[in-house]
């Protein structure tokens, strides 16, 4: 049951994935991101400043915890 | 891909490789604990342990967040899957962490609900779907998850979603590191210090480290790169005399934290006053549950949950390797009768637990060579 992502492997909910902005739903408080492998996940984005398509962002357990500095 | 190639450089590792064989003092031995599995992870994935000179010895912590779950838990969560009507949830290898009575996934088995989420929200989703039954999640992780945790019981709140609940193992990593620095069987030199849970918590909450116990601690991202030069970031402090909390991963870690992820956690959870965890036994103020406001979204109020307290098999050693007090390879079982297909202990489990990445990554060989 492992994760075939080559970037990191999120079989136990804790480990950090960087994924990028494709749209921002505001007023779910939601975020449609993908991550390097292509994948794409609703993320949370109530803990992060204000976010636009592009931005990249560290998510745990589908929330955004930071974005990462450009 | 941005902030990943340049920072698994091979060029830039092999001169960090020779700064910190400059560094270290002849004679002198090391030993320096990874707090985060992801760290240890990454170190076998990468073999940064073999671009370091002998005397710097790299020693596992407690930072998994399967592998600190005790069996009791386990079976609690078990004696839930079973209850009628229940959609049991939980991260992909939760499934396969034995308890006493067998496993998540052989509970499945037998017919329980039981379904591996991604996130606590799709947890949520499920129990929206099926409004006629109880969808309950097993959550588990340290700080980095606890806040997806607590956003979800917000949002179940809020929307008045009434058959969802949490059955909560949050815990939080300062009290085992400091459990493990008052551990007299174990002698650590330095603190390579959790990334991802100090984006939420920040550095501050590690000031005792050098503060209380004179040891340096610095905070460190996930690529190799990262890892040596965290390592010559403590070994410099060590050469100098000092001891501070310094961060190296300051492109993702922000020094005073989230504030807003404290929040959350701080409305939704508060502090059991023990908690259990998987070799370490009790540990005061180190796990969460949720608070009064959230009573109503918690499973263990809301559920018969027996509760009961299971000792760790005694030929498993995930307690040893948990304190950094022997590797994995020189548990009895490793690699034998305790394999990632058919582990016995938490640490063989998740890819982040230190038996699991040894034995994965095939360092166990090397290392028996040694011995």
């Amino acid at each position: 049951m492992t994760c075939d992502d080559p970037y990191h492997c999120i079989t136990c909910g804790d480990d950090g994935v960087q994924m990028r902005v494709v749209a921002v739903d505001e007023a779910r408080g939601l975020a449609l991101c993908e991550a390097a492998g292509g994948g794409r996940e609703s993320v949370e984005i109530a803990l992060v400043d204000a976010v636009a398509p592009g931005d990249a962002l560290l998510v745990h357990a589908g929330t955004a915890l930071t974005k990462v500095a450009a | 891909m941005k902030f990943v190639d340049e920072f698994r450089d091979a060029g830039l590792g092999r001169v960090l490789a020779g700064e910190i064989l400059a560094s270290v003092e002849p004679g002198r031995h090391y030993k320096l604990m990874e707090v985060c599995g992801g760290h240890t992870h990454s170190i076998y994935k990468y073999g940064v342990d073999d671009l370091l000179p002998a005397n710097v010895e790299l020693v596992h912590g407690p930072g998994c967040p399967v592998c600190v779950i005790p069996m009791g838990r386990v079976d609690d969560g078990i004696a839930l899957a079973h209850e009628p009507g229940v959609i049991f949830t939980c991260f992909g290898d939760m499934m396969r962490v034995p308890g006493a009575r067998g496993t998540l996934l052989e509970a499945k088995a037998e017919g329980a609900d039981v379904r591996m989420v991604y996130s606590p929200l799709d947890a949520l989703r499920i129990a929206k779907a099926n409004p006629d039954r109880e969808t309950v999640f097993f959550a588990i992780g340290f700080e980095t998850t606890a806040p997806s945790t607590a956003l979800t019981l917000m949002r179940a709140k809020a929307e008045g979603v009434r058959n969802f609940s949490v059955m909560c193992n949050h815990v939080t990593i300062v009290p085992p590191l400091r459990a493990l620095l008052e551990s007299p069987d174990l002698r650590l030199d330095g603190f390579i210090g959790p990334g991802h849970v100090s984006t939420v918590v920040g550095a501050r909450p590690f000031q005792f480290i050098p503060a209380q116990y004179g040891k340096p601690c610095v905070i460190a991202g996930f690529e190799p790169l990262d890892i040596l030069q965290a390592i010559h970031m403590i070994l410099t402090q060590l050469a100098e005399g000092r001891a501070e909390v310094e961060n190296q991963y300051t492109r993702v870690v922000p020094f005073e934290g989230n504030g807003k992820a404290l929040g959350v956690m701080a409305d939704v959870f508060e502090l059991r006053p023990h908690f259990e965890w998987r070799g370490l036994g009790f540990i005061s103020q180190s796990g969460l549950k949720l608070s009064e406001r959230y009573a109503d979204l918690d499973a263990e109020l809301r559920f018969a949950v027996p509760g009961v307290r299971v000792a760790d098999p005694k030929a498993c050693q995930c307690g040893e390797v948990l304190k950094g007090v022997i590797k994995p390879w020189e548990c009895k079982v490793f690699g034998t009768a305790c394999t990632p297909e058919r582990p016995i202990g938490t640490c063989m489990v998740s890819s982040e637990g230190a038996c699991a990445a040894y034995y994965n990554y095939g360092r166990f060989a090397r290392e028996r060579e040694v011995v």
